[in-house]
């Protein structure tokens, strides 16, 4: 029974003129989408190596200068562009892709494509992503919406049950009958994805197995859409009535409900604004930490312990140059402002981050969402994790030019000019995302939800469908 | 017959609760649009009023400093922090820049969640060291916001549609078309006057909403700066309307109906702005702005190899200067200010060609944003709001331009060697953000009422003519 339902059924979808037009829709919209941000992955990765490249000789080509001059100069971060991001482009589109990192100051990333953007961009780009949780969704529900509704309407229904078939069986060969073309043609899509992500030149780090996870994310997002879907046609009288019903299942999950929770994440969790944050930073410099020891109070207790360990009376009687030494330390000092002002940040986006989870609970689409965005390396917390390797290293680029002014100069010789070949023994700025597991393991708490889901609606459709 | 028709409608209507639910699901949905727009708003303003009382109190240290500095007392604060300095003030006590939301900013988040409303330009530093994004999760500016415009370009339409794509569909499953066309009326003139009916709610509900809100959010403005939002809305909803009123003689059977115009709603709503905002990009792709950072590094290194020759140069240029040049005078700030002048002359047309391209592109909306009404209506509300691409590229250039005038007042000072004193306070300049204007708010509403006329016309034009009229009654 399961298989004569699941063959009428397909059958039927082929013939029907609206599906074949809707699927052959949302490959043609695929196939646009995919052409689209490859070419701009492409061509971002090439500006990435060229300016990653110029930037290099920039810094290497100084020639003589002073440490600390170099400090100022200072060089900057670019994040990369991983493979994944050819499907989803998360929330790349809103981040900086570049960090200038200097002496004294942790700068935020700059140049987000969207403020280069006009407010049409606000509408949606044509990228994968939007055809695989917005659209893909929707053809479900013109897939499914009549499913039990026209056997109703045609009254094939009370021929169905004179047959003496269980709900069950009926139920498995209609689901079946919508997720094998969903499941096929998405399998085929990644496949194709897969083979031409490995085929790209330089193309980074891909995974197959990052892909595969990926596509498991996105069968169980198409599960329970197919699910609800098919609970509301069990349930309705009417095929008119079960489509407008999962419309609004759909719009509430995928657009109503993601927008009122980033108006409910921005207000109970709020970042201050940008000059807020530069400005209690700046507080925490003059005041000290929280308003304990002020530097210049620190300073002095540094300058009495480094002359009593070296066992000298003056400053000039060290060994190194202490101007830099102290220099090295107001850096440590500041790098500690940072990172507390960042963590308060963190904390915020730690706590959206778990509204959303809650929020999970009216929308599949968010963890769904925020998975696929983690897997593709495309969401906030990899370009967190992007910006504090940037700071790591800017750390230890400060830490590395105080050393040399320290160790070659003596003390007030501000004249001092380093080598032209020192600025080659700095290694250059590198940056790997989180691995697979790193990723997963962050964000078990989308896969529970997601699998929560899954479970609820199956049993939606299956334990309170007794009889049709 | 007409008024037979009206009544029995109506009253079916009210029975079956339809307009019971449209109401409640109307008013819902707007005042937690509004809500959060009103938010947004607020927070706008006291993070700009914030920022107004820091600088009064720096401020006041400052005038207190130069007083002491006056008298010759000597102070605590470091050396280069001294406001005897020019460039003290110009660097440590800048002014805010502030971009003001307008009377209707709640209407339509747009560009606002991108960029911040103020900045405090400094003497030093190039013009891309202002920067005009703001710190905020970026997974909010994905989602986009719960506003107003959301409401009405989104989920308006889909409510007219849940609304009316069975008007004619359901009379024949039900089997009462047969009854009707036993009645001197045609079909199309029967529809339009079911239309009518959920029209006229629609639109009573909208004016009633809309001036709640105005006595709820708006003080201090006349009831007329609301009317542009009801017009512009309300065309909007006839468009629908008229979209629905065309499916329903066309298409055929209910669910028919409902695809066929949520797939007109997916065209014009998500796919056509998409679309058109990719071609935009295309045609008027922005240039690199990773490689725009190498310009700038190689410039400034320049720069700062010659500071020395550009000062000589600058002060060739500015024999004002020269002559109180006592030469052993030269500071640090000396050299930097000429070299940075110098920079920013450079890389001027290199900032200026992103600002051009976004121009371009803006422009090229302009043209075929009348492809689909929602782009009308989102730029329409964007431009009401004082939200648009355009209001801030406006507010960049309005704060490019007083900064400028910020170091022009401060570099007399400096290359003067003339200290900054308590009395020059009062003639610091400051910004006065000045809004775009725009009047092409009743423009967009006739366009919008006339596509939903003519889409009607087509409709009484055809007829039923997509459905065989034999078909319509027999099936």
């Amino acid at each position: 029974m399961i298989q004569n339902t699941f063959k009428k059924e397909l059958k039927e979808l082929s013939r029907d003129g609206r599906v074949r037009i809707s699927f052959l829709l949302v490959i043609l919209l695929m196939a646009v989408a995919t052409w689209i941000s490859k070419n701009q992955y492409s061509a971002t990765n090439e500006q990435y190596k060229e300016a990653e490249t110029a930037e290099r000789h920039i810094w290497e080509g100084q020639g003589e200068k002073n440490p600390h001059s170099a400090a100022h100069y200072g060089t900057y971060a670019f994040k990369p562009k991983y493979p994944l991001s050819l499907i989803d482009h998360g929330v790349d589109k809103f981040t900086g892709t570049s960090i200038f990192l200097e002496a004294h100051k942790r700068n935020e990333a700059q140049f987000s494509k969207a403020a280069d953007q006009t407010g049409l961009a606000r509408f949606g780009d044509l990228t994968p992503d939007f055809v695989l949780l917005f659209i893909l969704p929707l053809l479900i529900v013109f897939l499914g919406y009549n499913a039990f509704t026209k056997e109703r309407e045609m009254g094939t229904l009370v021929l169905l049950k004179s047959q003496g078939t269980s709900v069950w069986k009926l139920i498995l060969g209609k689901w079946l009958a919508i997720f094998a073309p969903v499941f096929i043609s998405l399998f085929l899509l990644f496949v194709v994805a897969g083979i031409v992500l490995s085929n790209l030149k330089d193309f980074g780090i891909f995974s197959w197995e990052s892909l595969g996870v990926l596509f498991l994310v996105y069968i169980g997002y198409y599960i329970i859409f197919i699910n609800l879907v098919l609970f509301i046609s069990s349930k309705v009288k009417k095929s008119g009535i079960s489509l407008v019903l999962s419309l609004s299942a759909w719009i509430l999950a995928c657009l109503a409900v993601p927008k009122a929770a980033s108006n409910i994440a921005e207000s109970q969790y709020p970042y201050p604004t940008r000059q807020e944050f530069a400005a209690s930073i700046n507080k925490d410099q003059k005041n000290g930490i929280d308003g304990h020891d002020p530097w210049n109070k620190q300073a002095k207790l540094l300058e009495n312990k480094v002359l009593k360990e070296h066992n000298v009376d003056s400053l000039e009687q060290l060994p190194f140059n202490f101007d830099a030494y102290r220099m090295q330390k107001g850096e440590e000092h500041t790098a500690e402002i940072y990172f507390k002002h960042y963590n308060h940040l963190k904390t915020q986006f730690e706590q959206q981050s778990s509204l959303y989870r809650n929020l999970a609970v009216l929308s599949p689409f968010l963890p769904a969402r925020f998975m696929s965005m983690a897997i593709a390396n495309t969401d906030y917390a990899t370009h967190w994790d992007f910006a504090d390797a940037a700071e790591i290293y800017r750390v230890e680029l400060q830490a590395f030019l105080n050393g040399n002014f320290a160790e070659n100069s003596t003390y007030g010789e501000w004249s001092y000019r380093a080598d032209e070949s020192t600025w080659k023994n700095m290694p250059a700025f590198e940056y790997d995302p989180p691995e697979l597991s790193e990723t997963l393991g962050r964000n078990t708490s989308n896969l529970v939800v997601l699998m929560v889901w899954i479970l609820v609606s199956f049993s939606l459709l299956f334990f309170t469908t007794k009889k049709l | 017959m007409y008024k037979f028709n009206f009544i029995y409608e109506l009253k079916s209507l009210v029975r079956n609760g339809w307009i019971q639910l449209l109401t409640l699901l109307l008013f819902a949905l707007f005042f937690f649009a509004f809500y959060n727009g009103q938010e947004k708003v607020e927070k706008r303003k006291s993070d700009i009023q914030a920022a107004h009382t820091e600088v009064k109190e720096s401020d006041r240290d400052m005038l207190k400093l130069l007083d002491s500095v006056e008298r010759g007392m000597t102070v605590t604060a470091s050396r280069w922090t001294i406001p005897s300095k020019p460039m003290a003030v110009g660097n440590y006590h800048p002014r805010v820049a502030a971009m003001d939301p307008g009377n209707l900013a709640f209407v339509a988040t747009g560009q606002s969640d991108l960029f911040t409303h103020y900045v405090k330009p400094k003497t030093s530093g190039d013009d891309l060291a202002l920067n005009f994004t703001e710190i905020t999760n970026p997974v909010q500016q994905l989602f986009g916001s719960f506003d107003p415009a959301f409401v009405i370009i989104f989920l308006l339409p889909l409510i007219i549609i849940a609304f009316t794509y069975n008007v004619l569909s359901s009379e024949k499953e039900s089997g009462t078309l047969r009854l009707l066309a036993s009645q001197p009326i045609s079909v199309a003139a029967w529809v339009l006057q079911k239309m009518a009916i959920r029209l006229f709610w629609v639109i009573l509900m909208i004016v009633v909403i809309l001036t709640m809100v105005f006595y709820i959010h708006i003080d201090g403005a006349s009831f007329g700066s609301i009317i542009p939002v009801i017009g512009i809305t309300i065309g909007y909803a006839l468009f629908w309307f008229a979209l629905a009123f065309v499916v329903n003689l066309w298409v055929g059977s209910s669910s028919k109906n409902a695809i066929a115009l949520i797939g007109l709603w997916l065209l014009f709503a998500l796919l056509v702005p998409s679309l058109l905002n990719q071609m935009g990009s295309t045609l008027y792709p922005m240039p690199s702005r990773t490689l725009m950072i190498n310009q700038l590094r190689t410039a400034k290194a320049e720069a700062t190899k010659k500071q020395d020759q550009i000062l000589d140069n600058f002060l060739r240029d500015h024999p004002e200067y020269a002559i109180n040049d006592p030469n052993q005078g030269r500071s640090f700030y000396h050299r930097y200010m000429a070299s940075q002048q110098l920079v920013r002359e450079e890389l001027q047309p290199v900032v200026q060609r992103f600002e051009e391209q976004l121009q371009k592109q803006q422009q090229w909306i302009s043209q075929l944003k009348w492809v689909s009404p929602a782009i009308i209506v989102q730029q329409e509300l964007n431009t009401l709001a004082g939200t648009s691409t355009r209001d801030y590229e406006s507010y960049r250039k309005q704060v490019i331009d007083f900064a400028e005038t910020w170091r022009q007042h401060l570099m007399p000072f400096l290359y003067n060697n003339q200290p900054f004193a308590s009395a020059d306070y009062k003639n610091l300049p400051a910004f006065e953000y000045a809004p775009l204007n725009s009047n092409t708010t009743a423009k967009t509403i006739l366009v919008l009422i006339v596509i939903a006329m003519g889409i009607v016309g087509l409709g009484f034009a055809k007829g039923i003519g997509f459905q065989s009229s034999k078909g319509i009654l027999t099936h």
